[in-house]
């Protein structure tokens, strides 16, 4: 593989003297007119659009990349504060239901260039080669359409690129990352000694942040803020890991537009580009190709919101498949309490993990597994945690008073792709008047056994390193799926390619085509299935 | 409360090491004396007595949950999800506060008001027509958002608060920075 900079040259564009955004590089951006019919159009700047969007500006592409939310300065729009960190979440309206309703919000998608990484933890581990065939070995989710290997050079490539410490990695596809591990703080210090009392493999990492220097960005401070935004450019996002790198290549990032339709012909059958709305005023880009990368649930919503009369329910929906097999990850937060001072949030959340029950265990009666990480929340969702326990009032106080003597794991427990798991539109209208986006969940029995599971290893552990008292919390986390490729149109939207079934110029390249989610988090492969398909598209006639 | 777990520890002494956004934000936070923007009069009275219950408040120096809520639903800061059975979050604190008034929460003694919050969490189903948990959920979490937002809180935790641009030095067990106070009562498990 070629040295990353002669690759992606983002580390090196942004600014060096302390301050974190190359200004001048956005203004001299070049800019297109919604009258040029572009080669690419990319409705979303997160983990999948932005790296397509990078990879095709390097072949010479005229590329759009529209987001409907700003394009940050760190320096100016972030803070080192939990609530004021509000305005990075999506929180335009949406309808949650089912049995097991989901809450979204800050624990779900982003909004602007960098997307769901600008808030998201920054653990980045892969895939293993068993979660691409899950019905194959064990008789539940799906199979890919394509495998591990054909992944796995875009995974050591991305790697790279944002870049990856941790320890050599034994789990799945064993394999180092090219940055040396993080020093842990006192929860990490916790983990690791938990777990091995307890006899469990964990750790360090793998997380995407700077442990060194890497190009212009600098070394980690530690702060602990990392999901309220790294205001060190230290944790990889896309706004500073690909668009600075596009923007050089020519790509225009357009902020602040809100696509409501992709536009189909209904002569045809092609996608010629998009509406959207900036500054209030309707707007149509003209493309040659489309990509939709706006996450699990805006993503199904558009395709859904583009009706037409090929297509009366939702774009690409001839089957029905459009928003279904929508995925969380159970996640259980389990904390444990210690007479010495833990100070959870003194170094990023993510610290240390555990792949160790991440595979199926014959023994066991459920299939497929958990994983396990430190989380270190801040007080607002640590609160959060301890009113779960029921406290309110003098004794929620008095809890809470003993924080820093607290230590916090997470599990992510792979629950299986369902179909009535899905997104719908709902009754009501959001500001443009556009349907929202309706998210119904339900466990399932496997989901639930997981669930405890996960629990019980943790308080194993937290027990093992000499807590005297645990508590847990049930949530979720990252959704993926909602418009997964397949093998054919009968069981998904699009192919192993990101392209879809129904219309041979329109992609979708952001993590609702991942058809199952293993117990990994999954920003890295989402940008690896991305780089894939950007390479495959390089080949084809624009 | 446990105002002296920390002795001698103030998160607002820091600020002169905060960058200027966040110091920006957080002085505002607490400098700002607000007027009511979103709840009625009445609503205010109810839901401020609420908020001082739910966060066990009631010395003088409290921090003002109510109006940091009202401020949060007036600017329309909410999450924006909200549950298929549940009105989005400004009309259900609007209904819920309503239902209070009807249970005569205002005029009731600070026992009886502690016992009809004790019952919408203890409530299996229906509360006044609502979920229950769900009322549950949306006061906690509005409540507790706003109190652990305030730097008297983060004081009364020994959470150092901002940090960026300093960050920190000595992470680990047991390890603290200079300014950081260590816990005088450190085997106050508060459920030992
Ligand atoms: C609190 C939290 C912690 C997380 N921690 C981790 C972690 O540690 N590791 C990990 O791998 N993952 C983590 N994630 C998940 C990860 O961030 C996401 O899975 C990933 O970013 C999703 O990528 P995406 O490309 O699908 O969408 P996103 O990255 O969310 O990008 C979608 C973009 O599309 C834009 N958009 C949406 N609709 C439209 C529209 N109609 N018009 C224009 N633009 C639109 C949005 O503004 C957004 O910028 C975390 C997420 C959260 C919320
Ligand atoms: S802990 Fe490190 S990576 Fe996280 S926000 Fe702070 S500087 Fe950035």
């Amino acid at each position: 593989m070629s040295k990353v900079r002669e690759r992606n040259e983002s580390a090196w564009l942004l600014p060096n003297d302390g301050t974190r955004t190359n200004h001048g590089l956005r203004r001299d951006m070049r800019r297109f007119d919604d009258t040029d019919e572009i080669d690419l159009v990319v409705v979303g700047c997160g983990a999948g659009g932005s790296v397509l969007t990078q990879r095709l500006a390097r072949e010479g592409w005229s590329v759009v990349a529209l987001d409907a939310g700003p394009f940050w300065d760190p320096d100016r729009d972030w803070v080192s504060d939990e609530a004021d960190s509000h305005r990075l979440y999506w929180t335009e309206p949406r309808v949650i239901d089912g049995a097991d309703p989901v809450p979204l919000g800050s624990n779900n998608s982003g909004r602007g260039v960098g997307g769901s990484m600008v808030h998201y933890a920054g653990y980045t581990p892969r895939f293993h080669p068993s979660d691409f065939e899950t019905f194959t070995r064990d008789g539940v989710g799906a199979d890919w359409p394509l495998s591990y290997p054909d992944l796995k050079d875009y995974y050591a490539a991305i790697e790279e690129e944002l870049p990856v410490a941790g320890e050599a990695w034994p789990w799945g596809d064993p394999h180092i990352y090219p940055h040396r591990p993080h020093p842990v703080g006192g929860n990490g210090e916790i983990f690791l000694r938990g777990a091995e009392k307890a006899g469990i493999t964990a750790k360090v990492g793998p997380v995407a942040i700077v442990n060194g220097r890497f190009g212009n960005r600098p070394h980690c401070i530690y702060r602990g803020f990392c999901l309220q935004g790294c205001k060190v450019n230290a944790k990889a996002s896309p706004l500073i890991t690909h668009i600075p790198d596009a923007l050089a290549h020519g790509a225009e990032v357009r902020p602040d537009s809100m696509v409501t339709r992709i536009e189909v012909d209904e002569r045809t059958g092609l996608a010629t580009g998009v509406h959207y709305v900036r500054d209030g005023i309707s707007r149509f880009q003209r493309a040659r190709m489309v990509a939709v990368a706006g996450y699990s649930i805006e993503t199904p919503r558009l395709l859904l919101n583009s009706a037409s009369k090929r297509f009366p329910d939702g774009l690409c929906n001839d089957f029905d498949q459009v928003g279904r097999y929508l995925m969380v990850q159970g996640a259980p937060q389990t904390a444990g309490r210690f007479d010495a001072e833990v100070r959870m949030y003194k170094s990023p959340p993510p610290e240390v993990s555990s792949e160790q029950f991440y595979e199926t265990d014959p023994s066991r009666p459920y299939k497929r597994g958990f994983s396990i990480q430190t989380v270190s929340p801040l007080p607002i969702t640590w609160a959060e945690h301890v009113a779960a326990q029921g406290h309110w009032g003098g004794k929620l106080r008095e809890y809470m008073s003993d924080y820093v003597h607290w230590s916090c794991l997470g599990a992510l427990c792979e629950f299986l792709p369902e179909p009535d798991n899905r997104v719908t539109l709902a009754d009501e209208k959001d500001r443009h008047g556009l349907p929202v986006a309706k998210f119904s969940y339900t466990k399932g029995d496997n989901d639930k056994q997981l669930m405890k599971a996960a629990q019980a290893v943790m308080e194993d552990i937290l027990h093992a390193a000499g807590a005297d008292e645990v508590i847990t919390i049930d949530r979720y986390a990252h959704l993926v799926g909602g418009a997964r490729m397949a093998a054919d149109e009968r069981h998904g939207v699009v192919d192993a390619e990101c392209r879809t079934f129904a219309v041979p110029n329109l992609f979708i390249t952001d993590g609702s085509v991942l058809p199952t989610q293993g117990s990994a988090n999954p920003a890295l492969t989402i940008m690896a299935v991305a780089a894939r398909a950007a390479d495959r598209l390089k080949g084809s006639t624009r | 409360m446990s105002a002296d777990r920390f002795p001698g520890f103030d998160v607002l002494s820091q600020r002169k090491h905060w960058d200027p956004v966040t110091a920006g934000v957080v002085l505002e936070r607490i400098s700002n004396v607000r007027d009511f923007r979103f709840f009625t009069p009445d609503e205010q009275a109810i839901a401020t007595v609420l908020c001082d219950r739910l966060l066990g408040q009631d010395g003088d120096d409290r921090i003002p949950v109510a109006a940091m809520i009202d401020a949060r639903l007036a600017e329309e800061q909410t999450d924006g999800w909200r549950y298929a059975d549940m009105p989005e979050d400004g009309q259900a604190w609007r209904d819920t506060l309503a239902a209070l008034r009807e249970d005569g929460f205002a005029d009731a003694t600070e026992k009886e008001q502690d016992a009809q919050i004790q019952a919408v969490q203890d409530a299996d189903d229906k509360w006044h027509g609502l979920p229950a948990a769900r009322v549950w959920s949306l006061w906690t979490r509005y409540a507790c958002t706003a109190f652990y937002a305030h730097p008297d809180a983060w004081t009364e935790i020994g959470f150092s608060g901002p940090a960026y641009p300093r960050g920190y030095k000595n992470a680990g067990v047991d390890r603290r920075e200079p300014f950081e106070v260590r816990d005088h009562q450190p085997g106050e498990d508060p459920v030992r």
